[in-house]
């Protein structure tokens, strides 16, 4: 019996790894990750094409998504993509770029738009796919995705000088799973 | 000889009488039949360019469906799809969500691709330089829309509805009427194709209906007039039949009435008393007897031409001596020969192999022909009758050939093609009353046919003429005169 219970173990840390094991119902347009895996995968900020920038600054980003820079050094408007509530890639911006909670979060936008300190709230998308369309379509906006949704059609910018295939990368997201 | 004539091969086995020259020298022989191959060919020729016409004007209205349909097919979807393009971004302005909003954007994206791939299709099968022109500006023209519609949906969904409306008011409104005109003007091109095409279909269907008009009606032209030109030289044979048999009745009768009023008055002479004495009966019989056999002689003839002509006779061949058949000749027409004061010169050569044939119709066309050469002699009394060795022009090897020589009035050349067809008498010998039914020449020809030979003649006008007798080298013996012909020292095998 305890043979069993072993056998029954190996045979699903091994689905697991070689990612026979089911994800969910998410889409995977981009190419493979080429950091962690699914348990602790690294999170790409991504910009428009057009878009001149480069690399940014932890402190800028932090900025950039809590809505307080509002326009790119172009003088372009910056439009800020965000997942849905509830999300992980959403929740590991929150935690890890804007150090706030989502209640935090939405109050700062509503305190902010009411003051004049925000001018555009953040643009809510249901799927990765939807986040990247929208940023291929807007020259102007800043989102993020997992590295495994990124593609082509979109640029990931390096924070602090590094891509999210480097180590010391600063952003990552877990899956639901892995907590 | 250069103005002699030479006939080897007469026209005895048809019935049909000819005239001298003209049509219907052509029609006899098998123009009939030629005309009708004409016509054929006439005919199938025409359906030839009737098909060749009728497959131009299918392979036109192909290219005009090929060119023109297809080609206003293609500019209905490129203006669908640039509509789609156009209309799909104005979706995205009807909504705040911006999932709908990315969903428009991707629409408005896919028409704009299948604009683009149509333009691109459009240029790579434009010809004239002024499709080239005209495909070039649309593709500018839609680059431009493009790059404005790629703005108003980035401000749409940045939010900006204002900047949107704003941007393509200005600037989208008037590029899209850009493209919406080239599209015209393609299409416009496209009509000009399909009218044009249209034009070279009506006028090929026109050019081939004229022709088919045309060709019909050479047909038929052509169809009457050989119809007419049959007829008319069937009804000129039918009245030259009709012709020679009255003037063949008159002949047989004038030449049945001669001895029978020889007869008729010997015979009332002798009832009458008239007649004494034992030697002036006896030279009245002989006179009757001559006379009557005279007139069995050309019933006989008459019998036996009309027996060939039902083809009734059943001759048998067997191989004979020639020396033998001249002999029987010879011996037959003495007293004609004789009485007449003639001469006869027989050369006979030597050794000549046995012929095949019946001795009875070779009889008889040997002496038709020295009947024929001491009636036709004229002056000269004299008839030559040879028999040689010779090389057969029919028949592969050597022939035997009997030549019946006169030195008579001979035979005019446009007579010469004639005179081997039953009832057929020359004018000049008519005019001369020279006696005959018209049947002789011809019936000797149909027996040497009969034999397996043939019977030709040379004949020269005032000079004479030379009648000929192909036969044919009876089986046994042909191994050993070709044996002789190859030379001295050849050896045959027996």
């Amino acid at each position: 019996m305890r043979r069993l219970a072993l056998l029954l173990l190996i045979l699903v840390v091994a689905g697991c790894m070689s990612g026979a094991w089911p994800r969910g119902s998410r889409q995977h347009d981009g190419p493979p990750s080429q950091g962690p895996t699914s348990a602790g995968e690294n999170l790409a900020i991504i910009v428009n094409q057009a878009n001149t920038v480069d690399n940014l600054s932890t402190a800028e980003l932090r900025r950039i998504f809590l809505g307080t820079r509002g326009h790119w050094n172009s003088g372009r408007r910056i439009t800020i993509v965000m997942m849905e509530p509830g999300q992980p890639e959403r929740a590991a911006v929150l935690r890890q770029i804007c150090q706030m909670s989502e209640n935090e979060f939405s109050n700062h936008f509503l305190h902010g738009l009411f003051t004049g300190d925000v001018l555009v709230s953040p643009k809510i998308l249901a799927t990765p796919l939807g986040v990247r369309k929208f940023v291929f379509n807007v020259p102007g906006a800043i989102g993020y995705l997992r590295t495994s949704d990124v593609d082509a059609s979109v640029k990931v910018v390096r924070i602090d000088e590094r891509f999210p295939n480097e180590k010391g990368y600063p952003f990552h997201v877990t899956s639901p799973s892995a907590k | 000889m250069s103005k002699q004539s030479k006939l080897v091969a007469g026209e005895a086995g048809s019935l049909r009488p000819s005239t001298v020259g003209g049509w219907s020298t052509v029609w006899r022989y098998g123009s009939a039949l030629l005309l009708f191959l004409v016509l054929g060919v006439v005919i199938v020729a025409a359906g030839v360019v009737v098909i060749h016409d009728v497959r131009s004007t299918g392979l036109e209205a192909q290219k005009m469906y090929a060119g023109s349909v297809r080609g206003l097919h293609r500019i209905g979807d490129l203006q669908y799809a640039a509509q789609e393009t156009r209309r799909s971004t104005f979706y995205a302005l009807s909504t705040n969500d911006s999932n709908l909003q990315v969903k428009y954007a991707d629409q408005s994206r896919a028409a704009d691709h299948l604009v683009v791939e149509g333009i691109r299709a459009y240029l790579h099968e434009a010809t004239t330089p002024v499709e080239m022109a005209v495909g070039q500006r649309l593709e500018h023209d839609w680059l431009a829309y493009l790059n404005v519609r790629d703005e108003v949906l980035a401000s749409i969904l940045e939010g900006s509805t204002k900047e949107a409306v704003d941007l393509d008011l200005k600037s989208g409104v008037p590029l899209f009427d850009r493209v919406r005109e080239d599209l015209e003007a393609i299409e416009r091109l496209y009509d000009d194709q399909a009218s044009q095409r249209l034009a070279n279909v009506a006028a090929s269907s026109r050019r081939a209906m004229i022709r088919l008009v045309g060709v019909l009606g050479i047909t038929l032209v052509f169809a009457i007039v050989s119809v007419w030109v049959i007829q008319r030289s069937r009804m000129q044979s039918a009245i030259q039949l009709a012709r020679l048999q009255m003037e063949f009745v008159a002949s047989v009768s004038h030449e049945l009435r001669t001895p029978l009023t020889v007869i008729s008055s010997a015979a009332d002479n002798i009832a009458d008393g008239l007649v004494e004495g034992k030697e002036e009966i006896k030279h009245y019989g002989s006179a009757i007897r001559r006379q009557s056999h005279q007139m069995t002689e050309l019933v006989n003839e008459i019998l036996l031409f009309a027996s060939t002509r039902d083809r009734k006779n059943a001759y048998v061949l067997r191989p004979l001596k020639v020396s033998a058949l001249i002999d029987s000749v010879l011996a037959r027409t003495s007293e004609l020969v004789n009485s007449v004061g003639f001469t006869v010169d027989v050369q006979i050569d030597p050794g000549l192999p046995s012929v095949v044939g019946d001795m009875s119709a070779l009889s008889q066309c040997v002496q038709n022909l020295l009947v024929n050469a001491v009636k036709y002699s004229g002056r000269s009394r004299w008839v030559g009758v040879r028999a040689f060795l010779s090389d057969s022009e029919v028949h592969k090897g050597k022939e035997v050939s009997i030549t019946v020589q006169d030195r008579g009035i001979g035979i005019h050349r446009l007579e010469l093609p004639h005179i081997f067809e039953p009832f057929y008498r020359s004018a000049a010998v008519a005019a001369e009353q020279i006696h005959g039914t018209g049947l002789g020449l011809s019936l000797s020809k149909t027996l040497a046919q009969a034999m397996g030979g043939d019977l030709s003649v040379v004949s020269e006008l005032g000079v004479g003429s030379v009648f000929t007798l192909h036969l044919e080298i009876a089986e046994d013996e042909k191994l050993l005169v070709a044996s002789a012909a190859s030379g001295p020292d050849a050896t045959v095998e027996k």
